[in-house]
């Protein structure tokens, strides 16, 4: 594994600190400095993404996830995205409290980001910041989403394994999310299943789960029923992780992964700058919607000159 | 409006009392100026405050404290921060601060103190006045 010469002290203990200060350094850079530092984002440690609607308990399941997984010996960071408000741009980054239990434990590196101007569930210069965990000595990343519906799931490209989590009451949205989300998945978590009509929706999500085997691929996604505090749901979701990773790094064509992060990482780069220009520019939509593109279009050329 | 976007402050209850709507109140304020805020919970540990500040890279904690243990409380935080080199990070602190105690505070290295008799506009005024420089004219 990949270990960058900064990123441990001469004891070999991980450098909190620098850790610390480099990911804020990304996550405060501009699309320009990105484009020039993009790095290279597969072939690090295993991330493992954890979306789903917000409320299904998230958070909570990833604390107790990262404990087993800490315990089996892996080393883990955890990156946890809150919404920022579009309005004060300010945000409560909340996920860590709900990690309780695990939140205490010092083998554990919890970092927490907001949005900001991303609306795809994940955050500005998302891929940088898991580009430079790959150069830390982690053996795996697990990124929580921030509350996501039908279609975030931007997430997929750039996670090893994408885990699913809906509860009983996400029933209905079973149906609506048969195209997106839902399809995206590796495994499925029923969250809350202590709660009735949790056997109802999982049965509805093995089907789509069949069908998706059927059509693409030779992994059937697991439906895994949790509740958090019962220990042995949380070690099967741990052991069908552990499963998918394997599976997907036996399968997988990594050039193929690297083609689909950078794909994303420029996308992402060029809806911020989109966005920024359109925020320059709040005139520029009283025009006709072409003339408005078209003064998009000339900006994006002059800032690249 | 937002005069603190992108700031990202730590609001952090060391010892044991049991009482967070004051921390929770400034930490909605930081927010709707602009701010990214993380709170830790109740009844957390100097070591375990000083930690998250770090991992976390905050520009400031703010620690709320209602137990009278103010004093040691502050000391020992500010103690982990400096073994953990960063002691750079500013250190506010809210509370039931009595009058005689402020100063040996702010001797301590506290940034700011705040009490419950404070308007949130001046609570978020000082934190900005800190964190935020001043732009030339």
């Amino acid at each position: 594994m990949a270990v960058a010469a900064a990123a441990s002290k001469a004891d070999g203990q991980l450098d909190r600190r620098a850790l610390g200060r480099a990911l804020s350094r990304i996550a405060n850079t501009s699309v320009e400095e990105a484009l020039d530092g993009m790095r290279e984002t597969a072939g690090g440690a295993s991330r493992i993404g954890i979306t789903g609607p917000p409320g299904a308990g998230k958070s909570t399941l990833i604390g107790r996830l990262a404990r087993q997984r800490l315990d089996s010996g892996a080393a883990v960071a955890v990156v946890a995205i809150d919404p920022t408000s579009p309005h004060t741009h300010g945000a409560i980054l909340g996920d860590r409290i709900r990690m309780d239990g695990v939140a205490d434990d010092p083998r554990l590196f919890i970092r927490s980001l907001a949005s900001r101007g991303a609306n795809d569930g994940l955050a500005d210069n998302i891929a940088d910041v898991l580009a430079t965990l790959d150069g830390y000595p982690f053996d795996e990343v697990i990124l929580e989403t921030v509350g996501v519906g039908q279609a975030e799931y931007a997430v997929r490209a750039l996670v090893d394994t994408l885990v699913l989590v809906l509860i009983p009451e996400s029933g209905d949205q079973v149906q609506a999310m048969k195209a997106g989300t839902l399809e995206m998945a590796d495994i499925y978590v029923v969250n809350k299943a202590d709660l009735p009509g949790a056997e109802r929706i999982a049965s509805e999500i093995r089907a789509v789960a069949r069908l998706r085997r059927r059509l693409t691929s030779d992994w059937e996604p697991p439906v895994i029923m949790t509740a958090a505090d019962r220990p042995d749901d949380i070690a099967a979701l741990h052991d069908a992780i552990s499963r998918h990773l394997a599976f997907a790094r036996a399968s997988r064509n990594i050039d193929e992964v690297r083609r689909l992060r950078r794909e994303y990482h420029v996308k992402s780069l060029l809806m911020r700058t989109v966005t920024d220009i359109l925020a320059e520019n709040p005139r520029a939509v009283d025009c006709s919607p072409r003339e408005a593109f078209e003064l998009v279009v000339a900006r994006l050329r002059e800032r690249r000159r | 409006m937002s005069t603190l976007k992108g700031k990202r402050i730590l609001i952090a209850k060391p010892g044991l009392d049991g009482h967070d709507i004051g921390a929770k109140i400034i930490a909605l304020a930081l927010r709707d100026a602009g701010a990214e805020v993380i709170y830790t919970g109740l009844r957390k540990t100097p070591g375990f405050i000083a930690r998250v500040a770090v991992d976390e890279d905050v520009d400031a904690v703010g620690l709320s404290l209602l137990s009278g243990s103010h004093k040691e409380l502050v000391a020992e935080t500010m103690q982990e921060l400096r073994s953990l080199d960063a002691s750079d990070i500013p250190v506010f602190v809210g509370g039931t601060i009595p009058a005689e105690d402020r100063a040996a505070l702010t001797e301590a290295g506290v940034i700011g103190i705040f009490t419950a008799e404070m308007r949130l506009d001046d609570v978020v005024a000082e934190v900005a006045r800190v964190l935020v420089p001043v732009r030339a004219a």
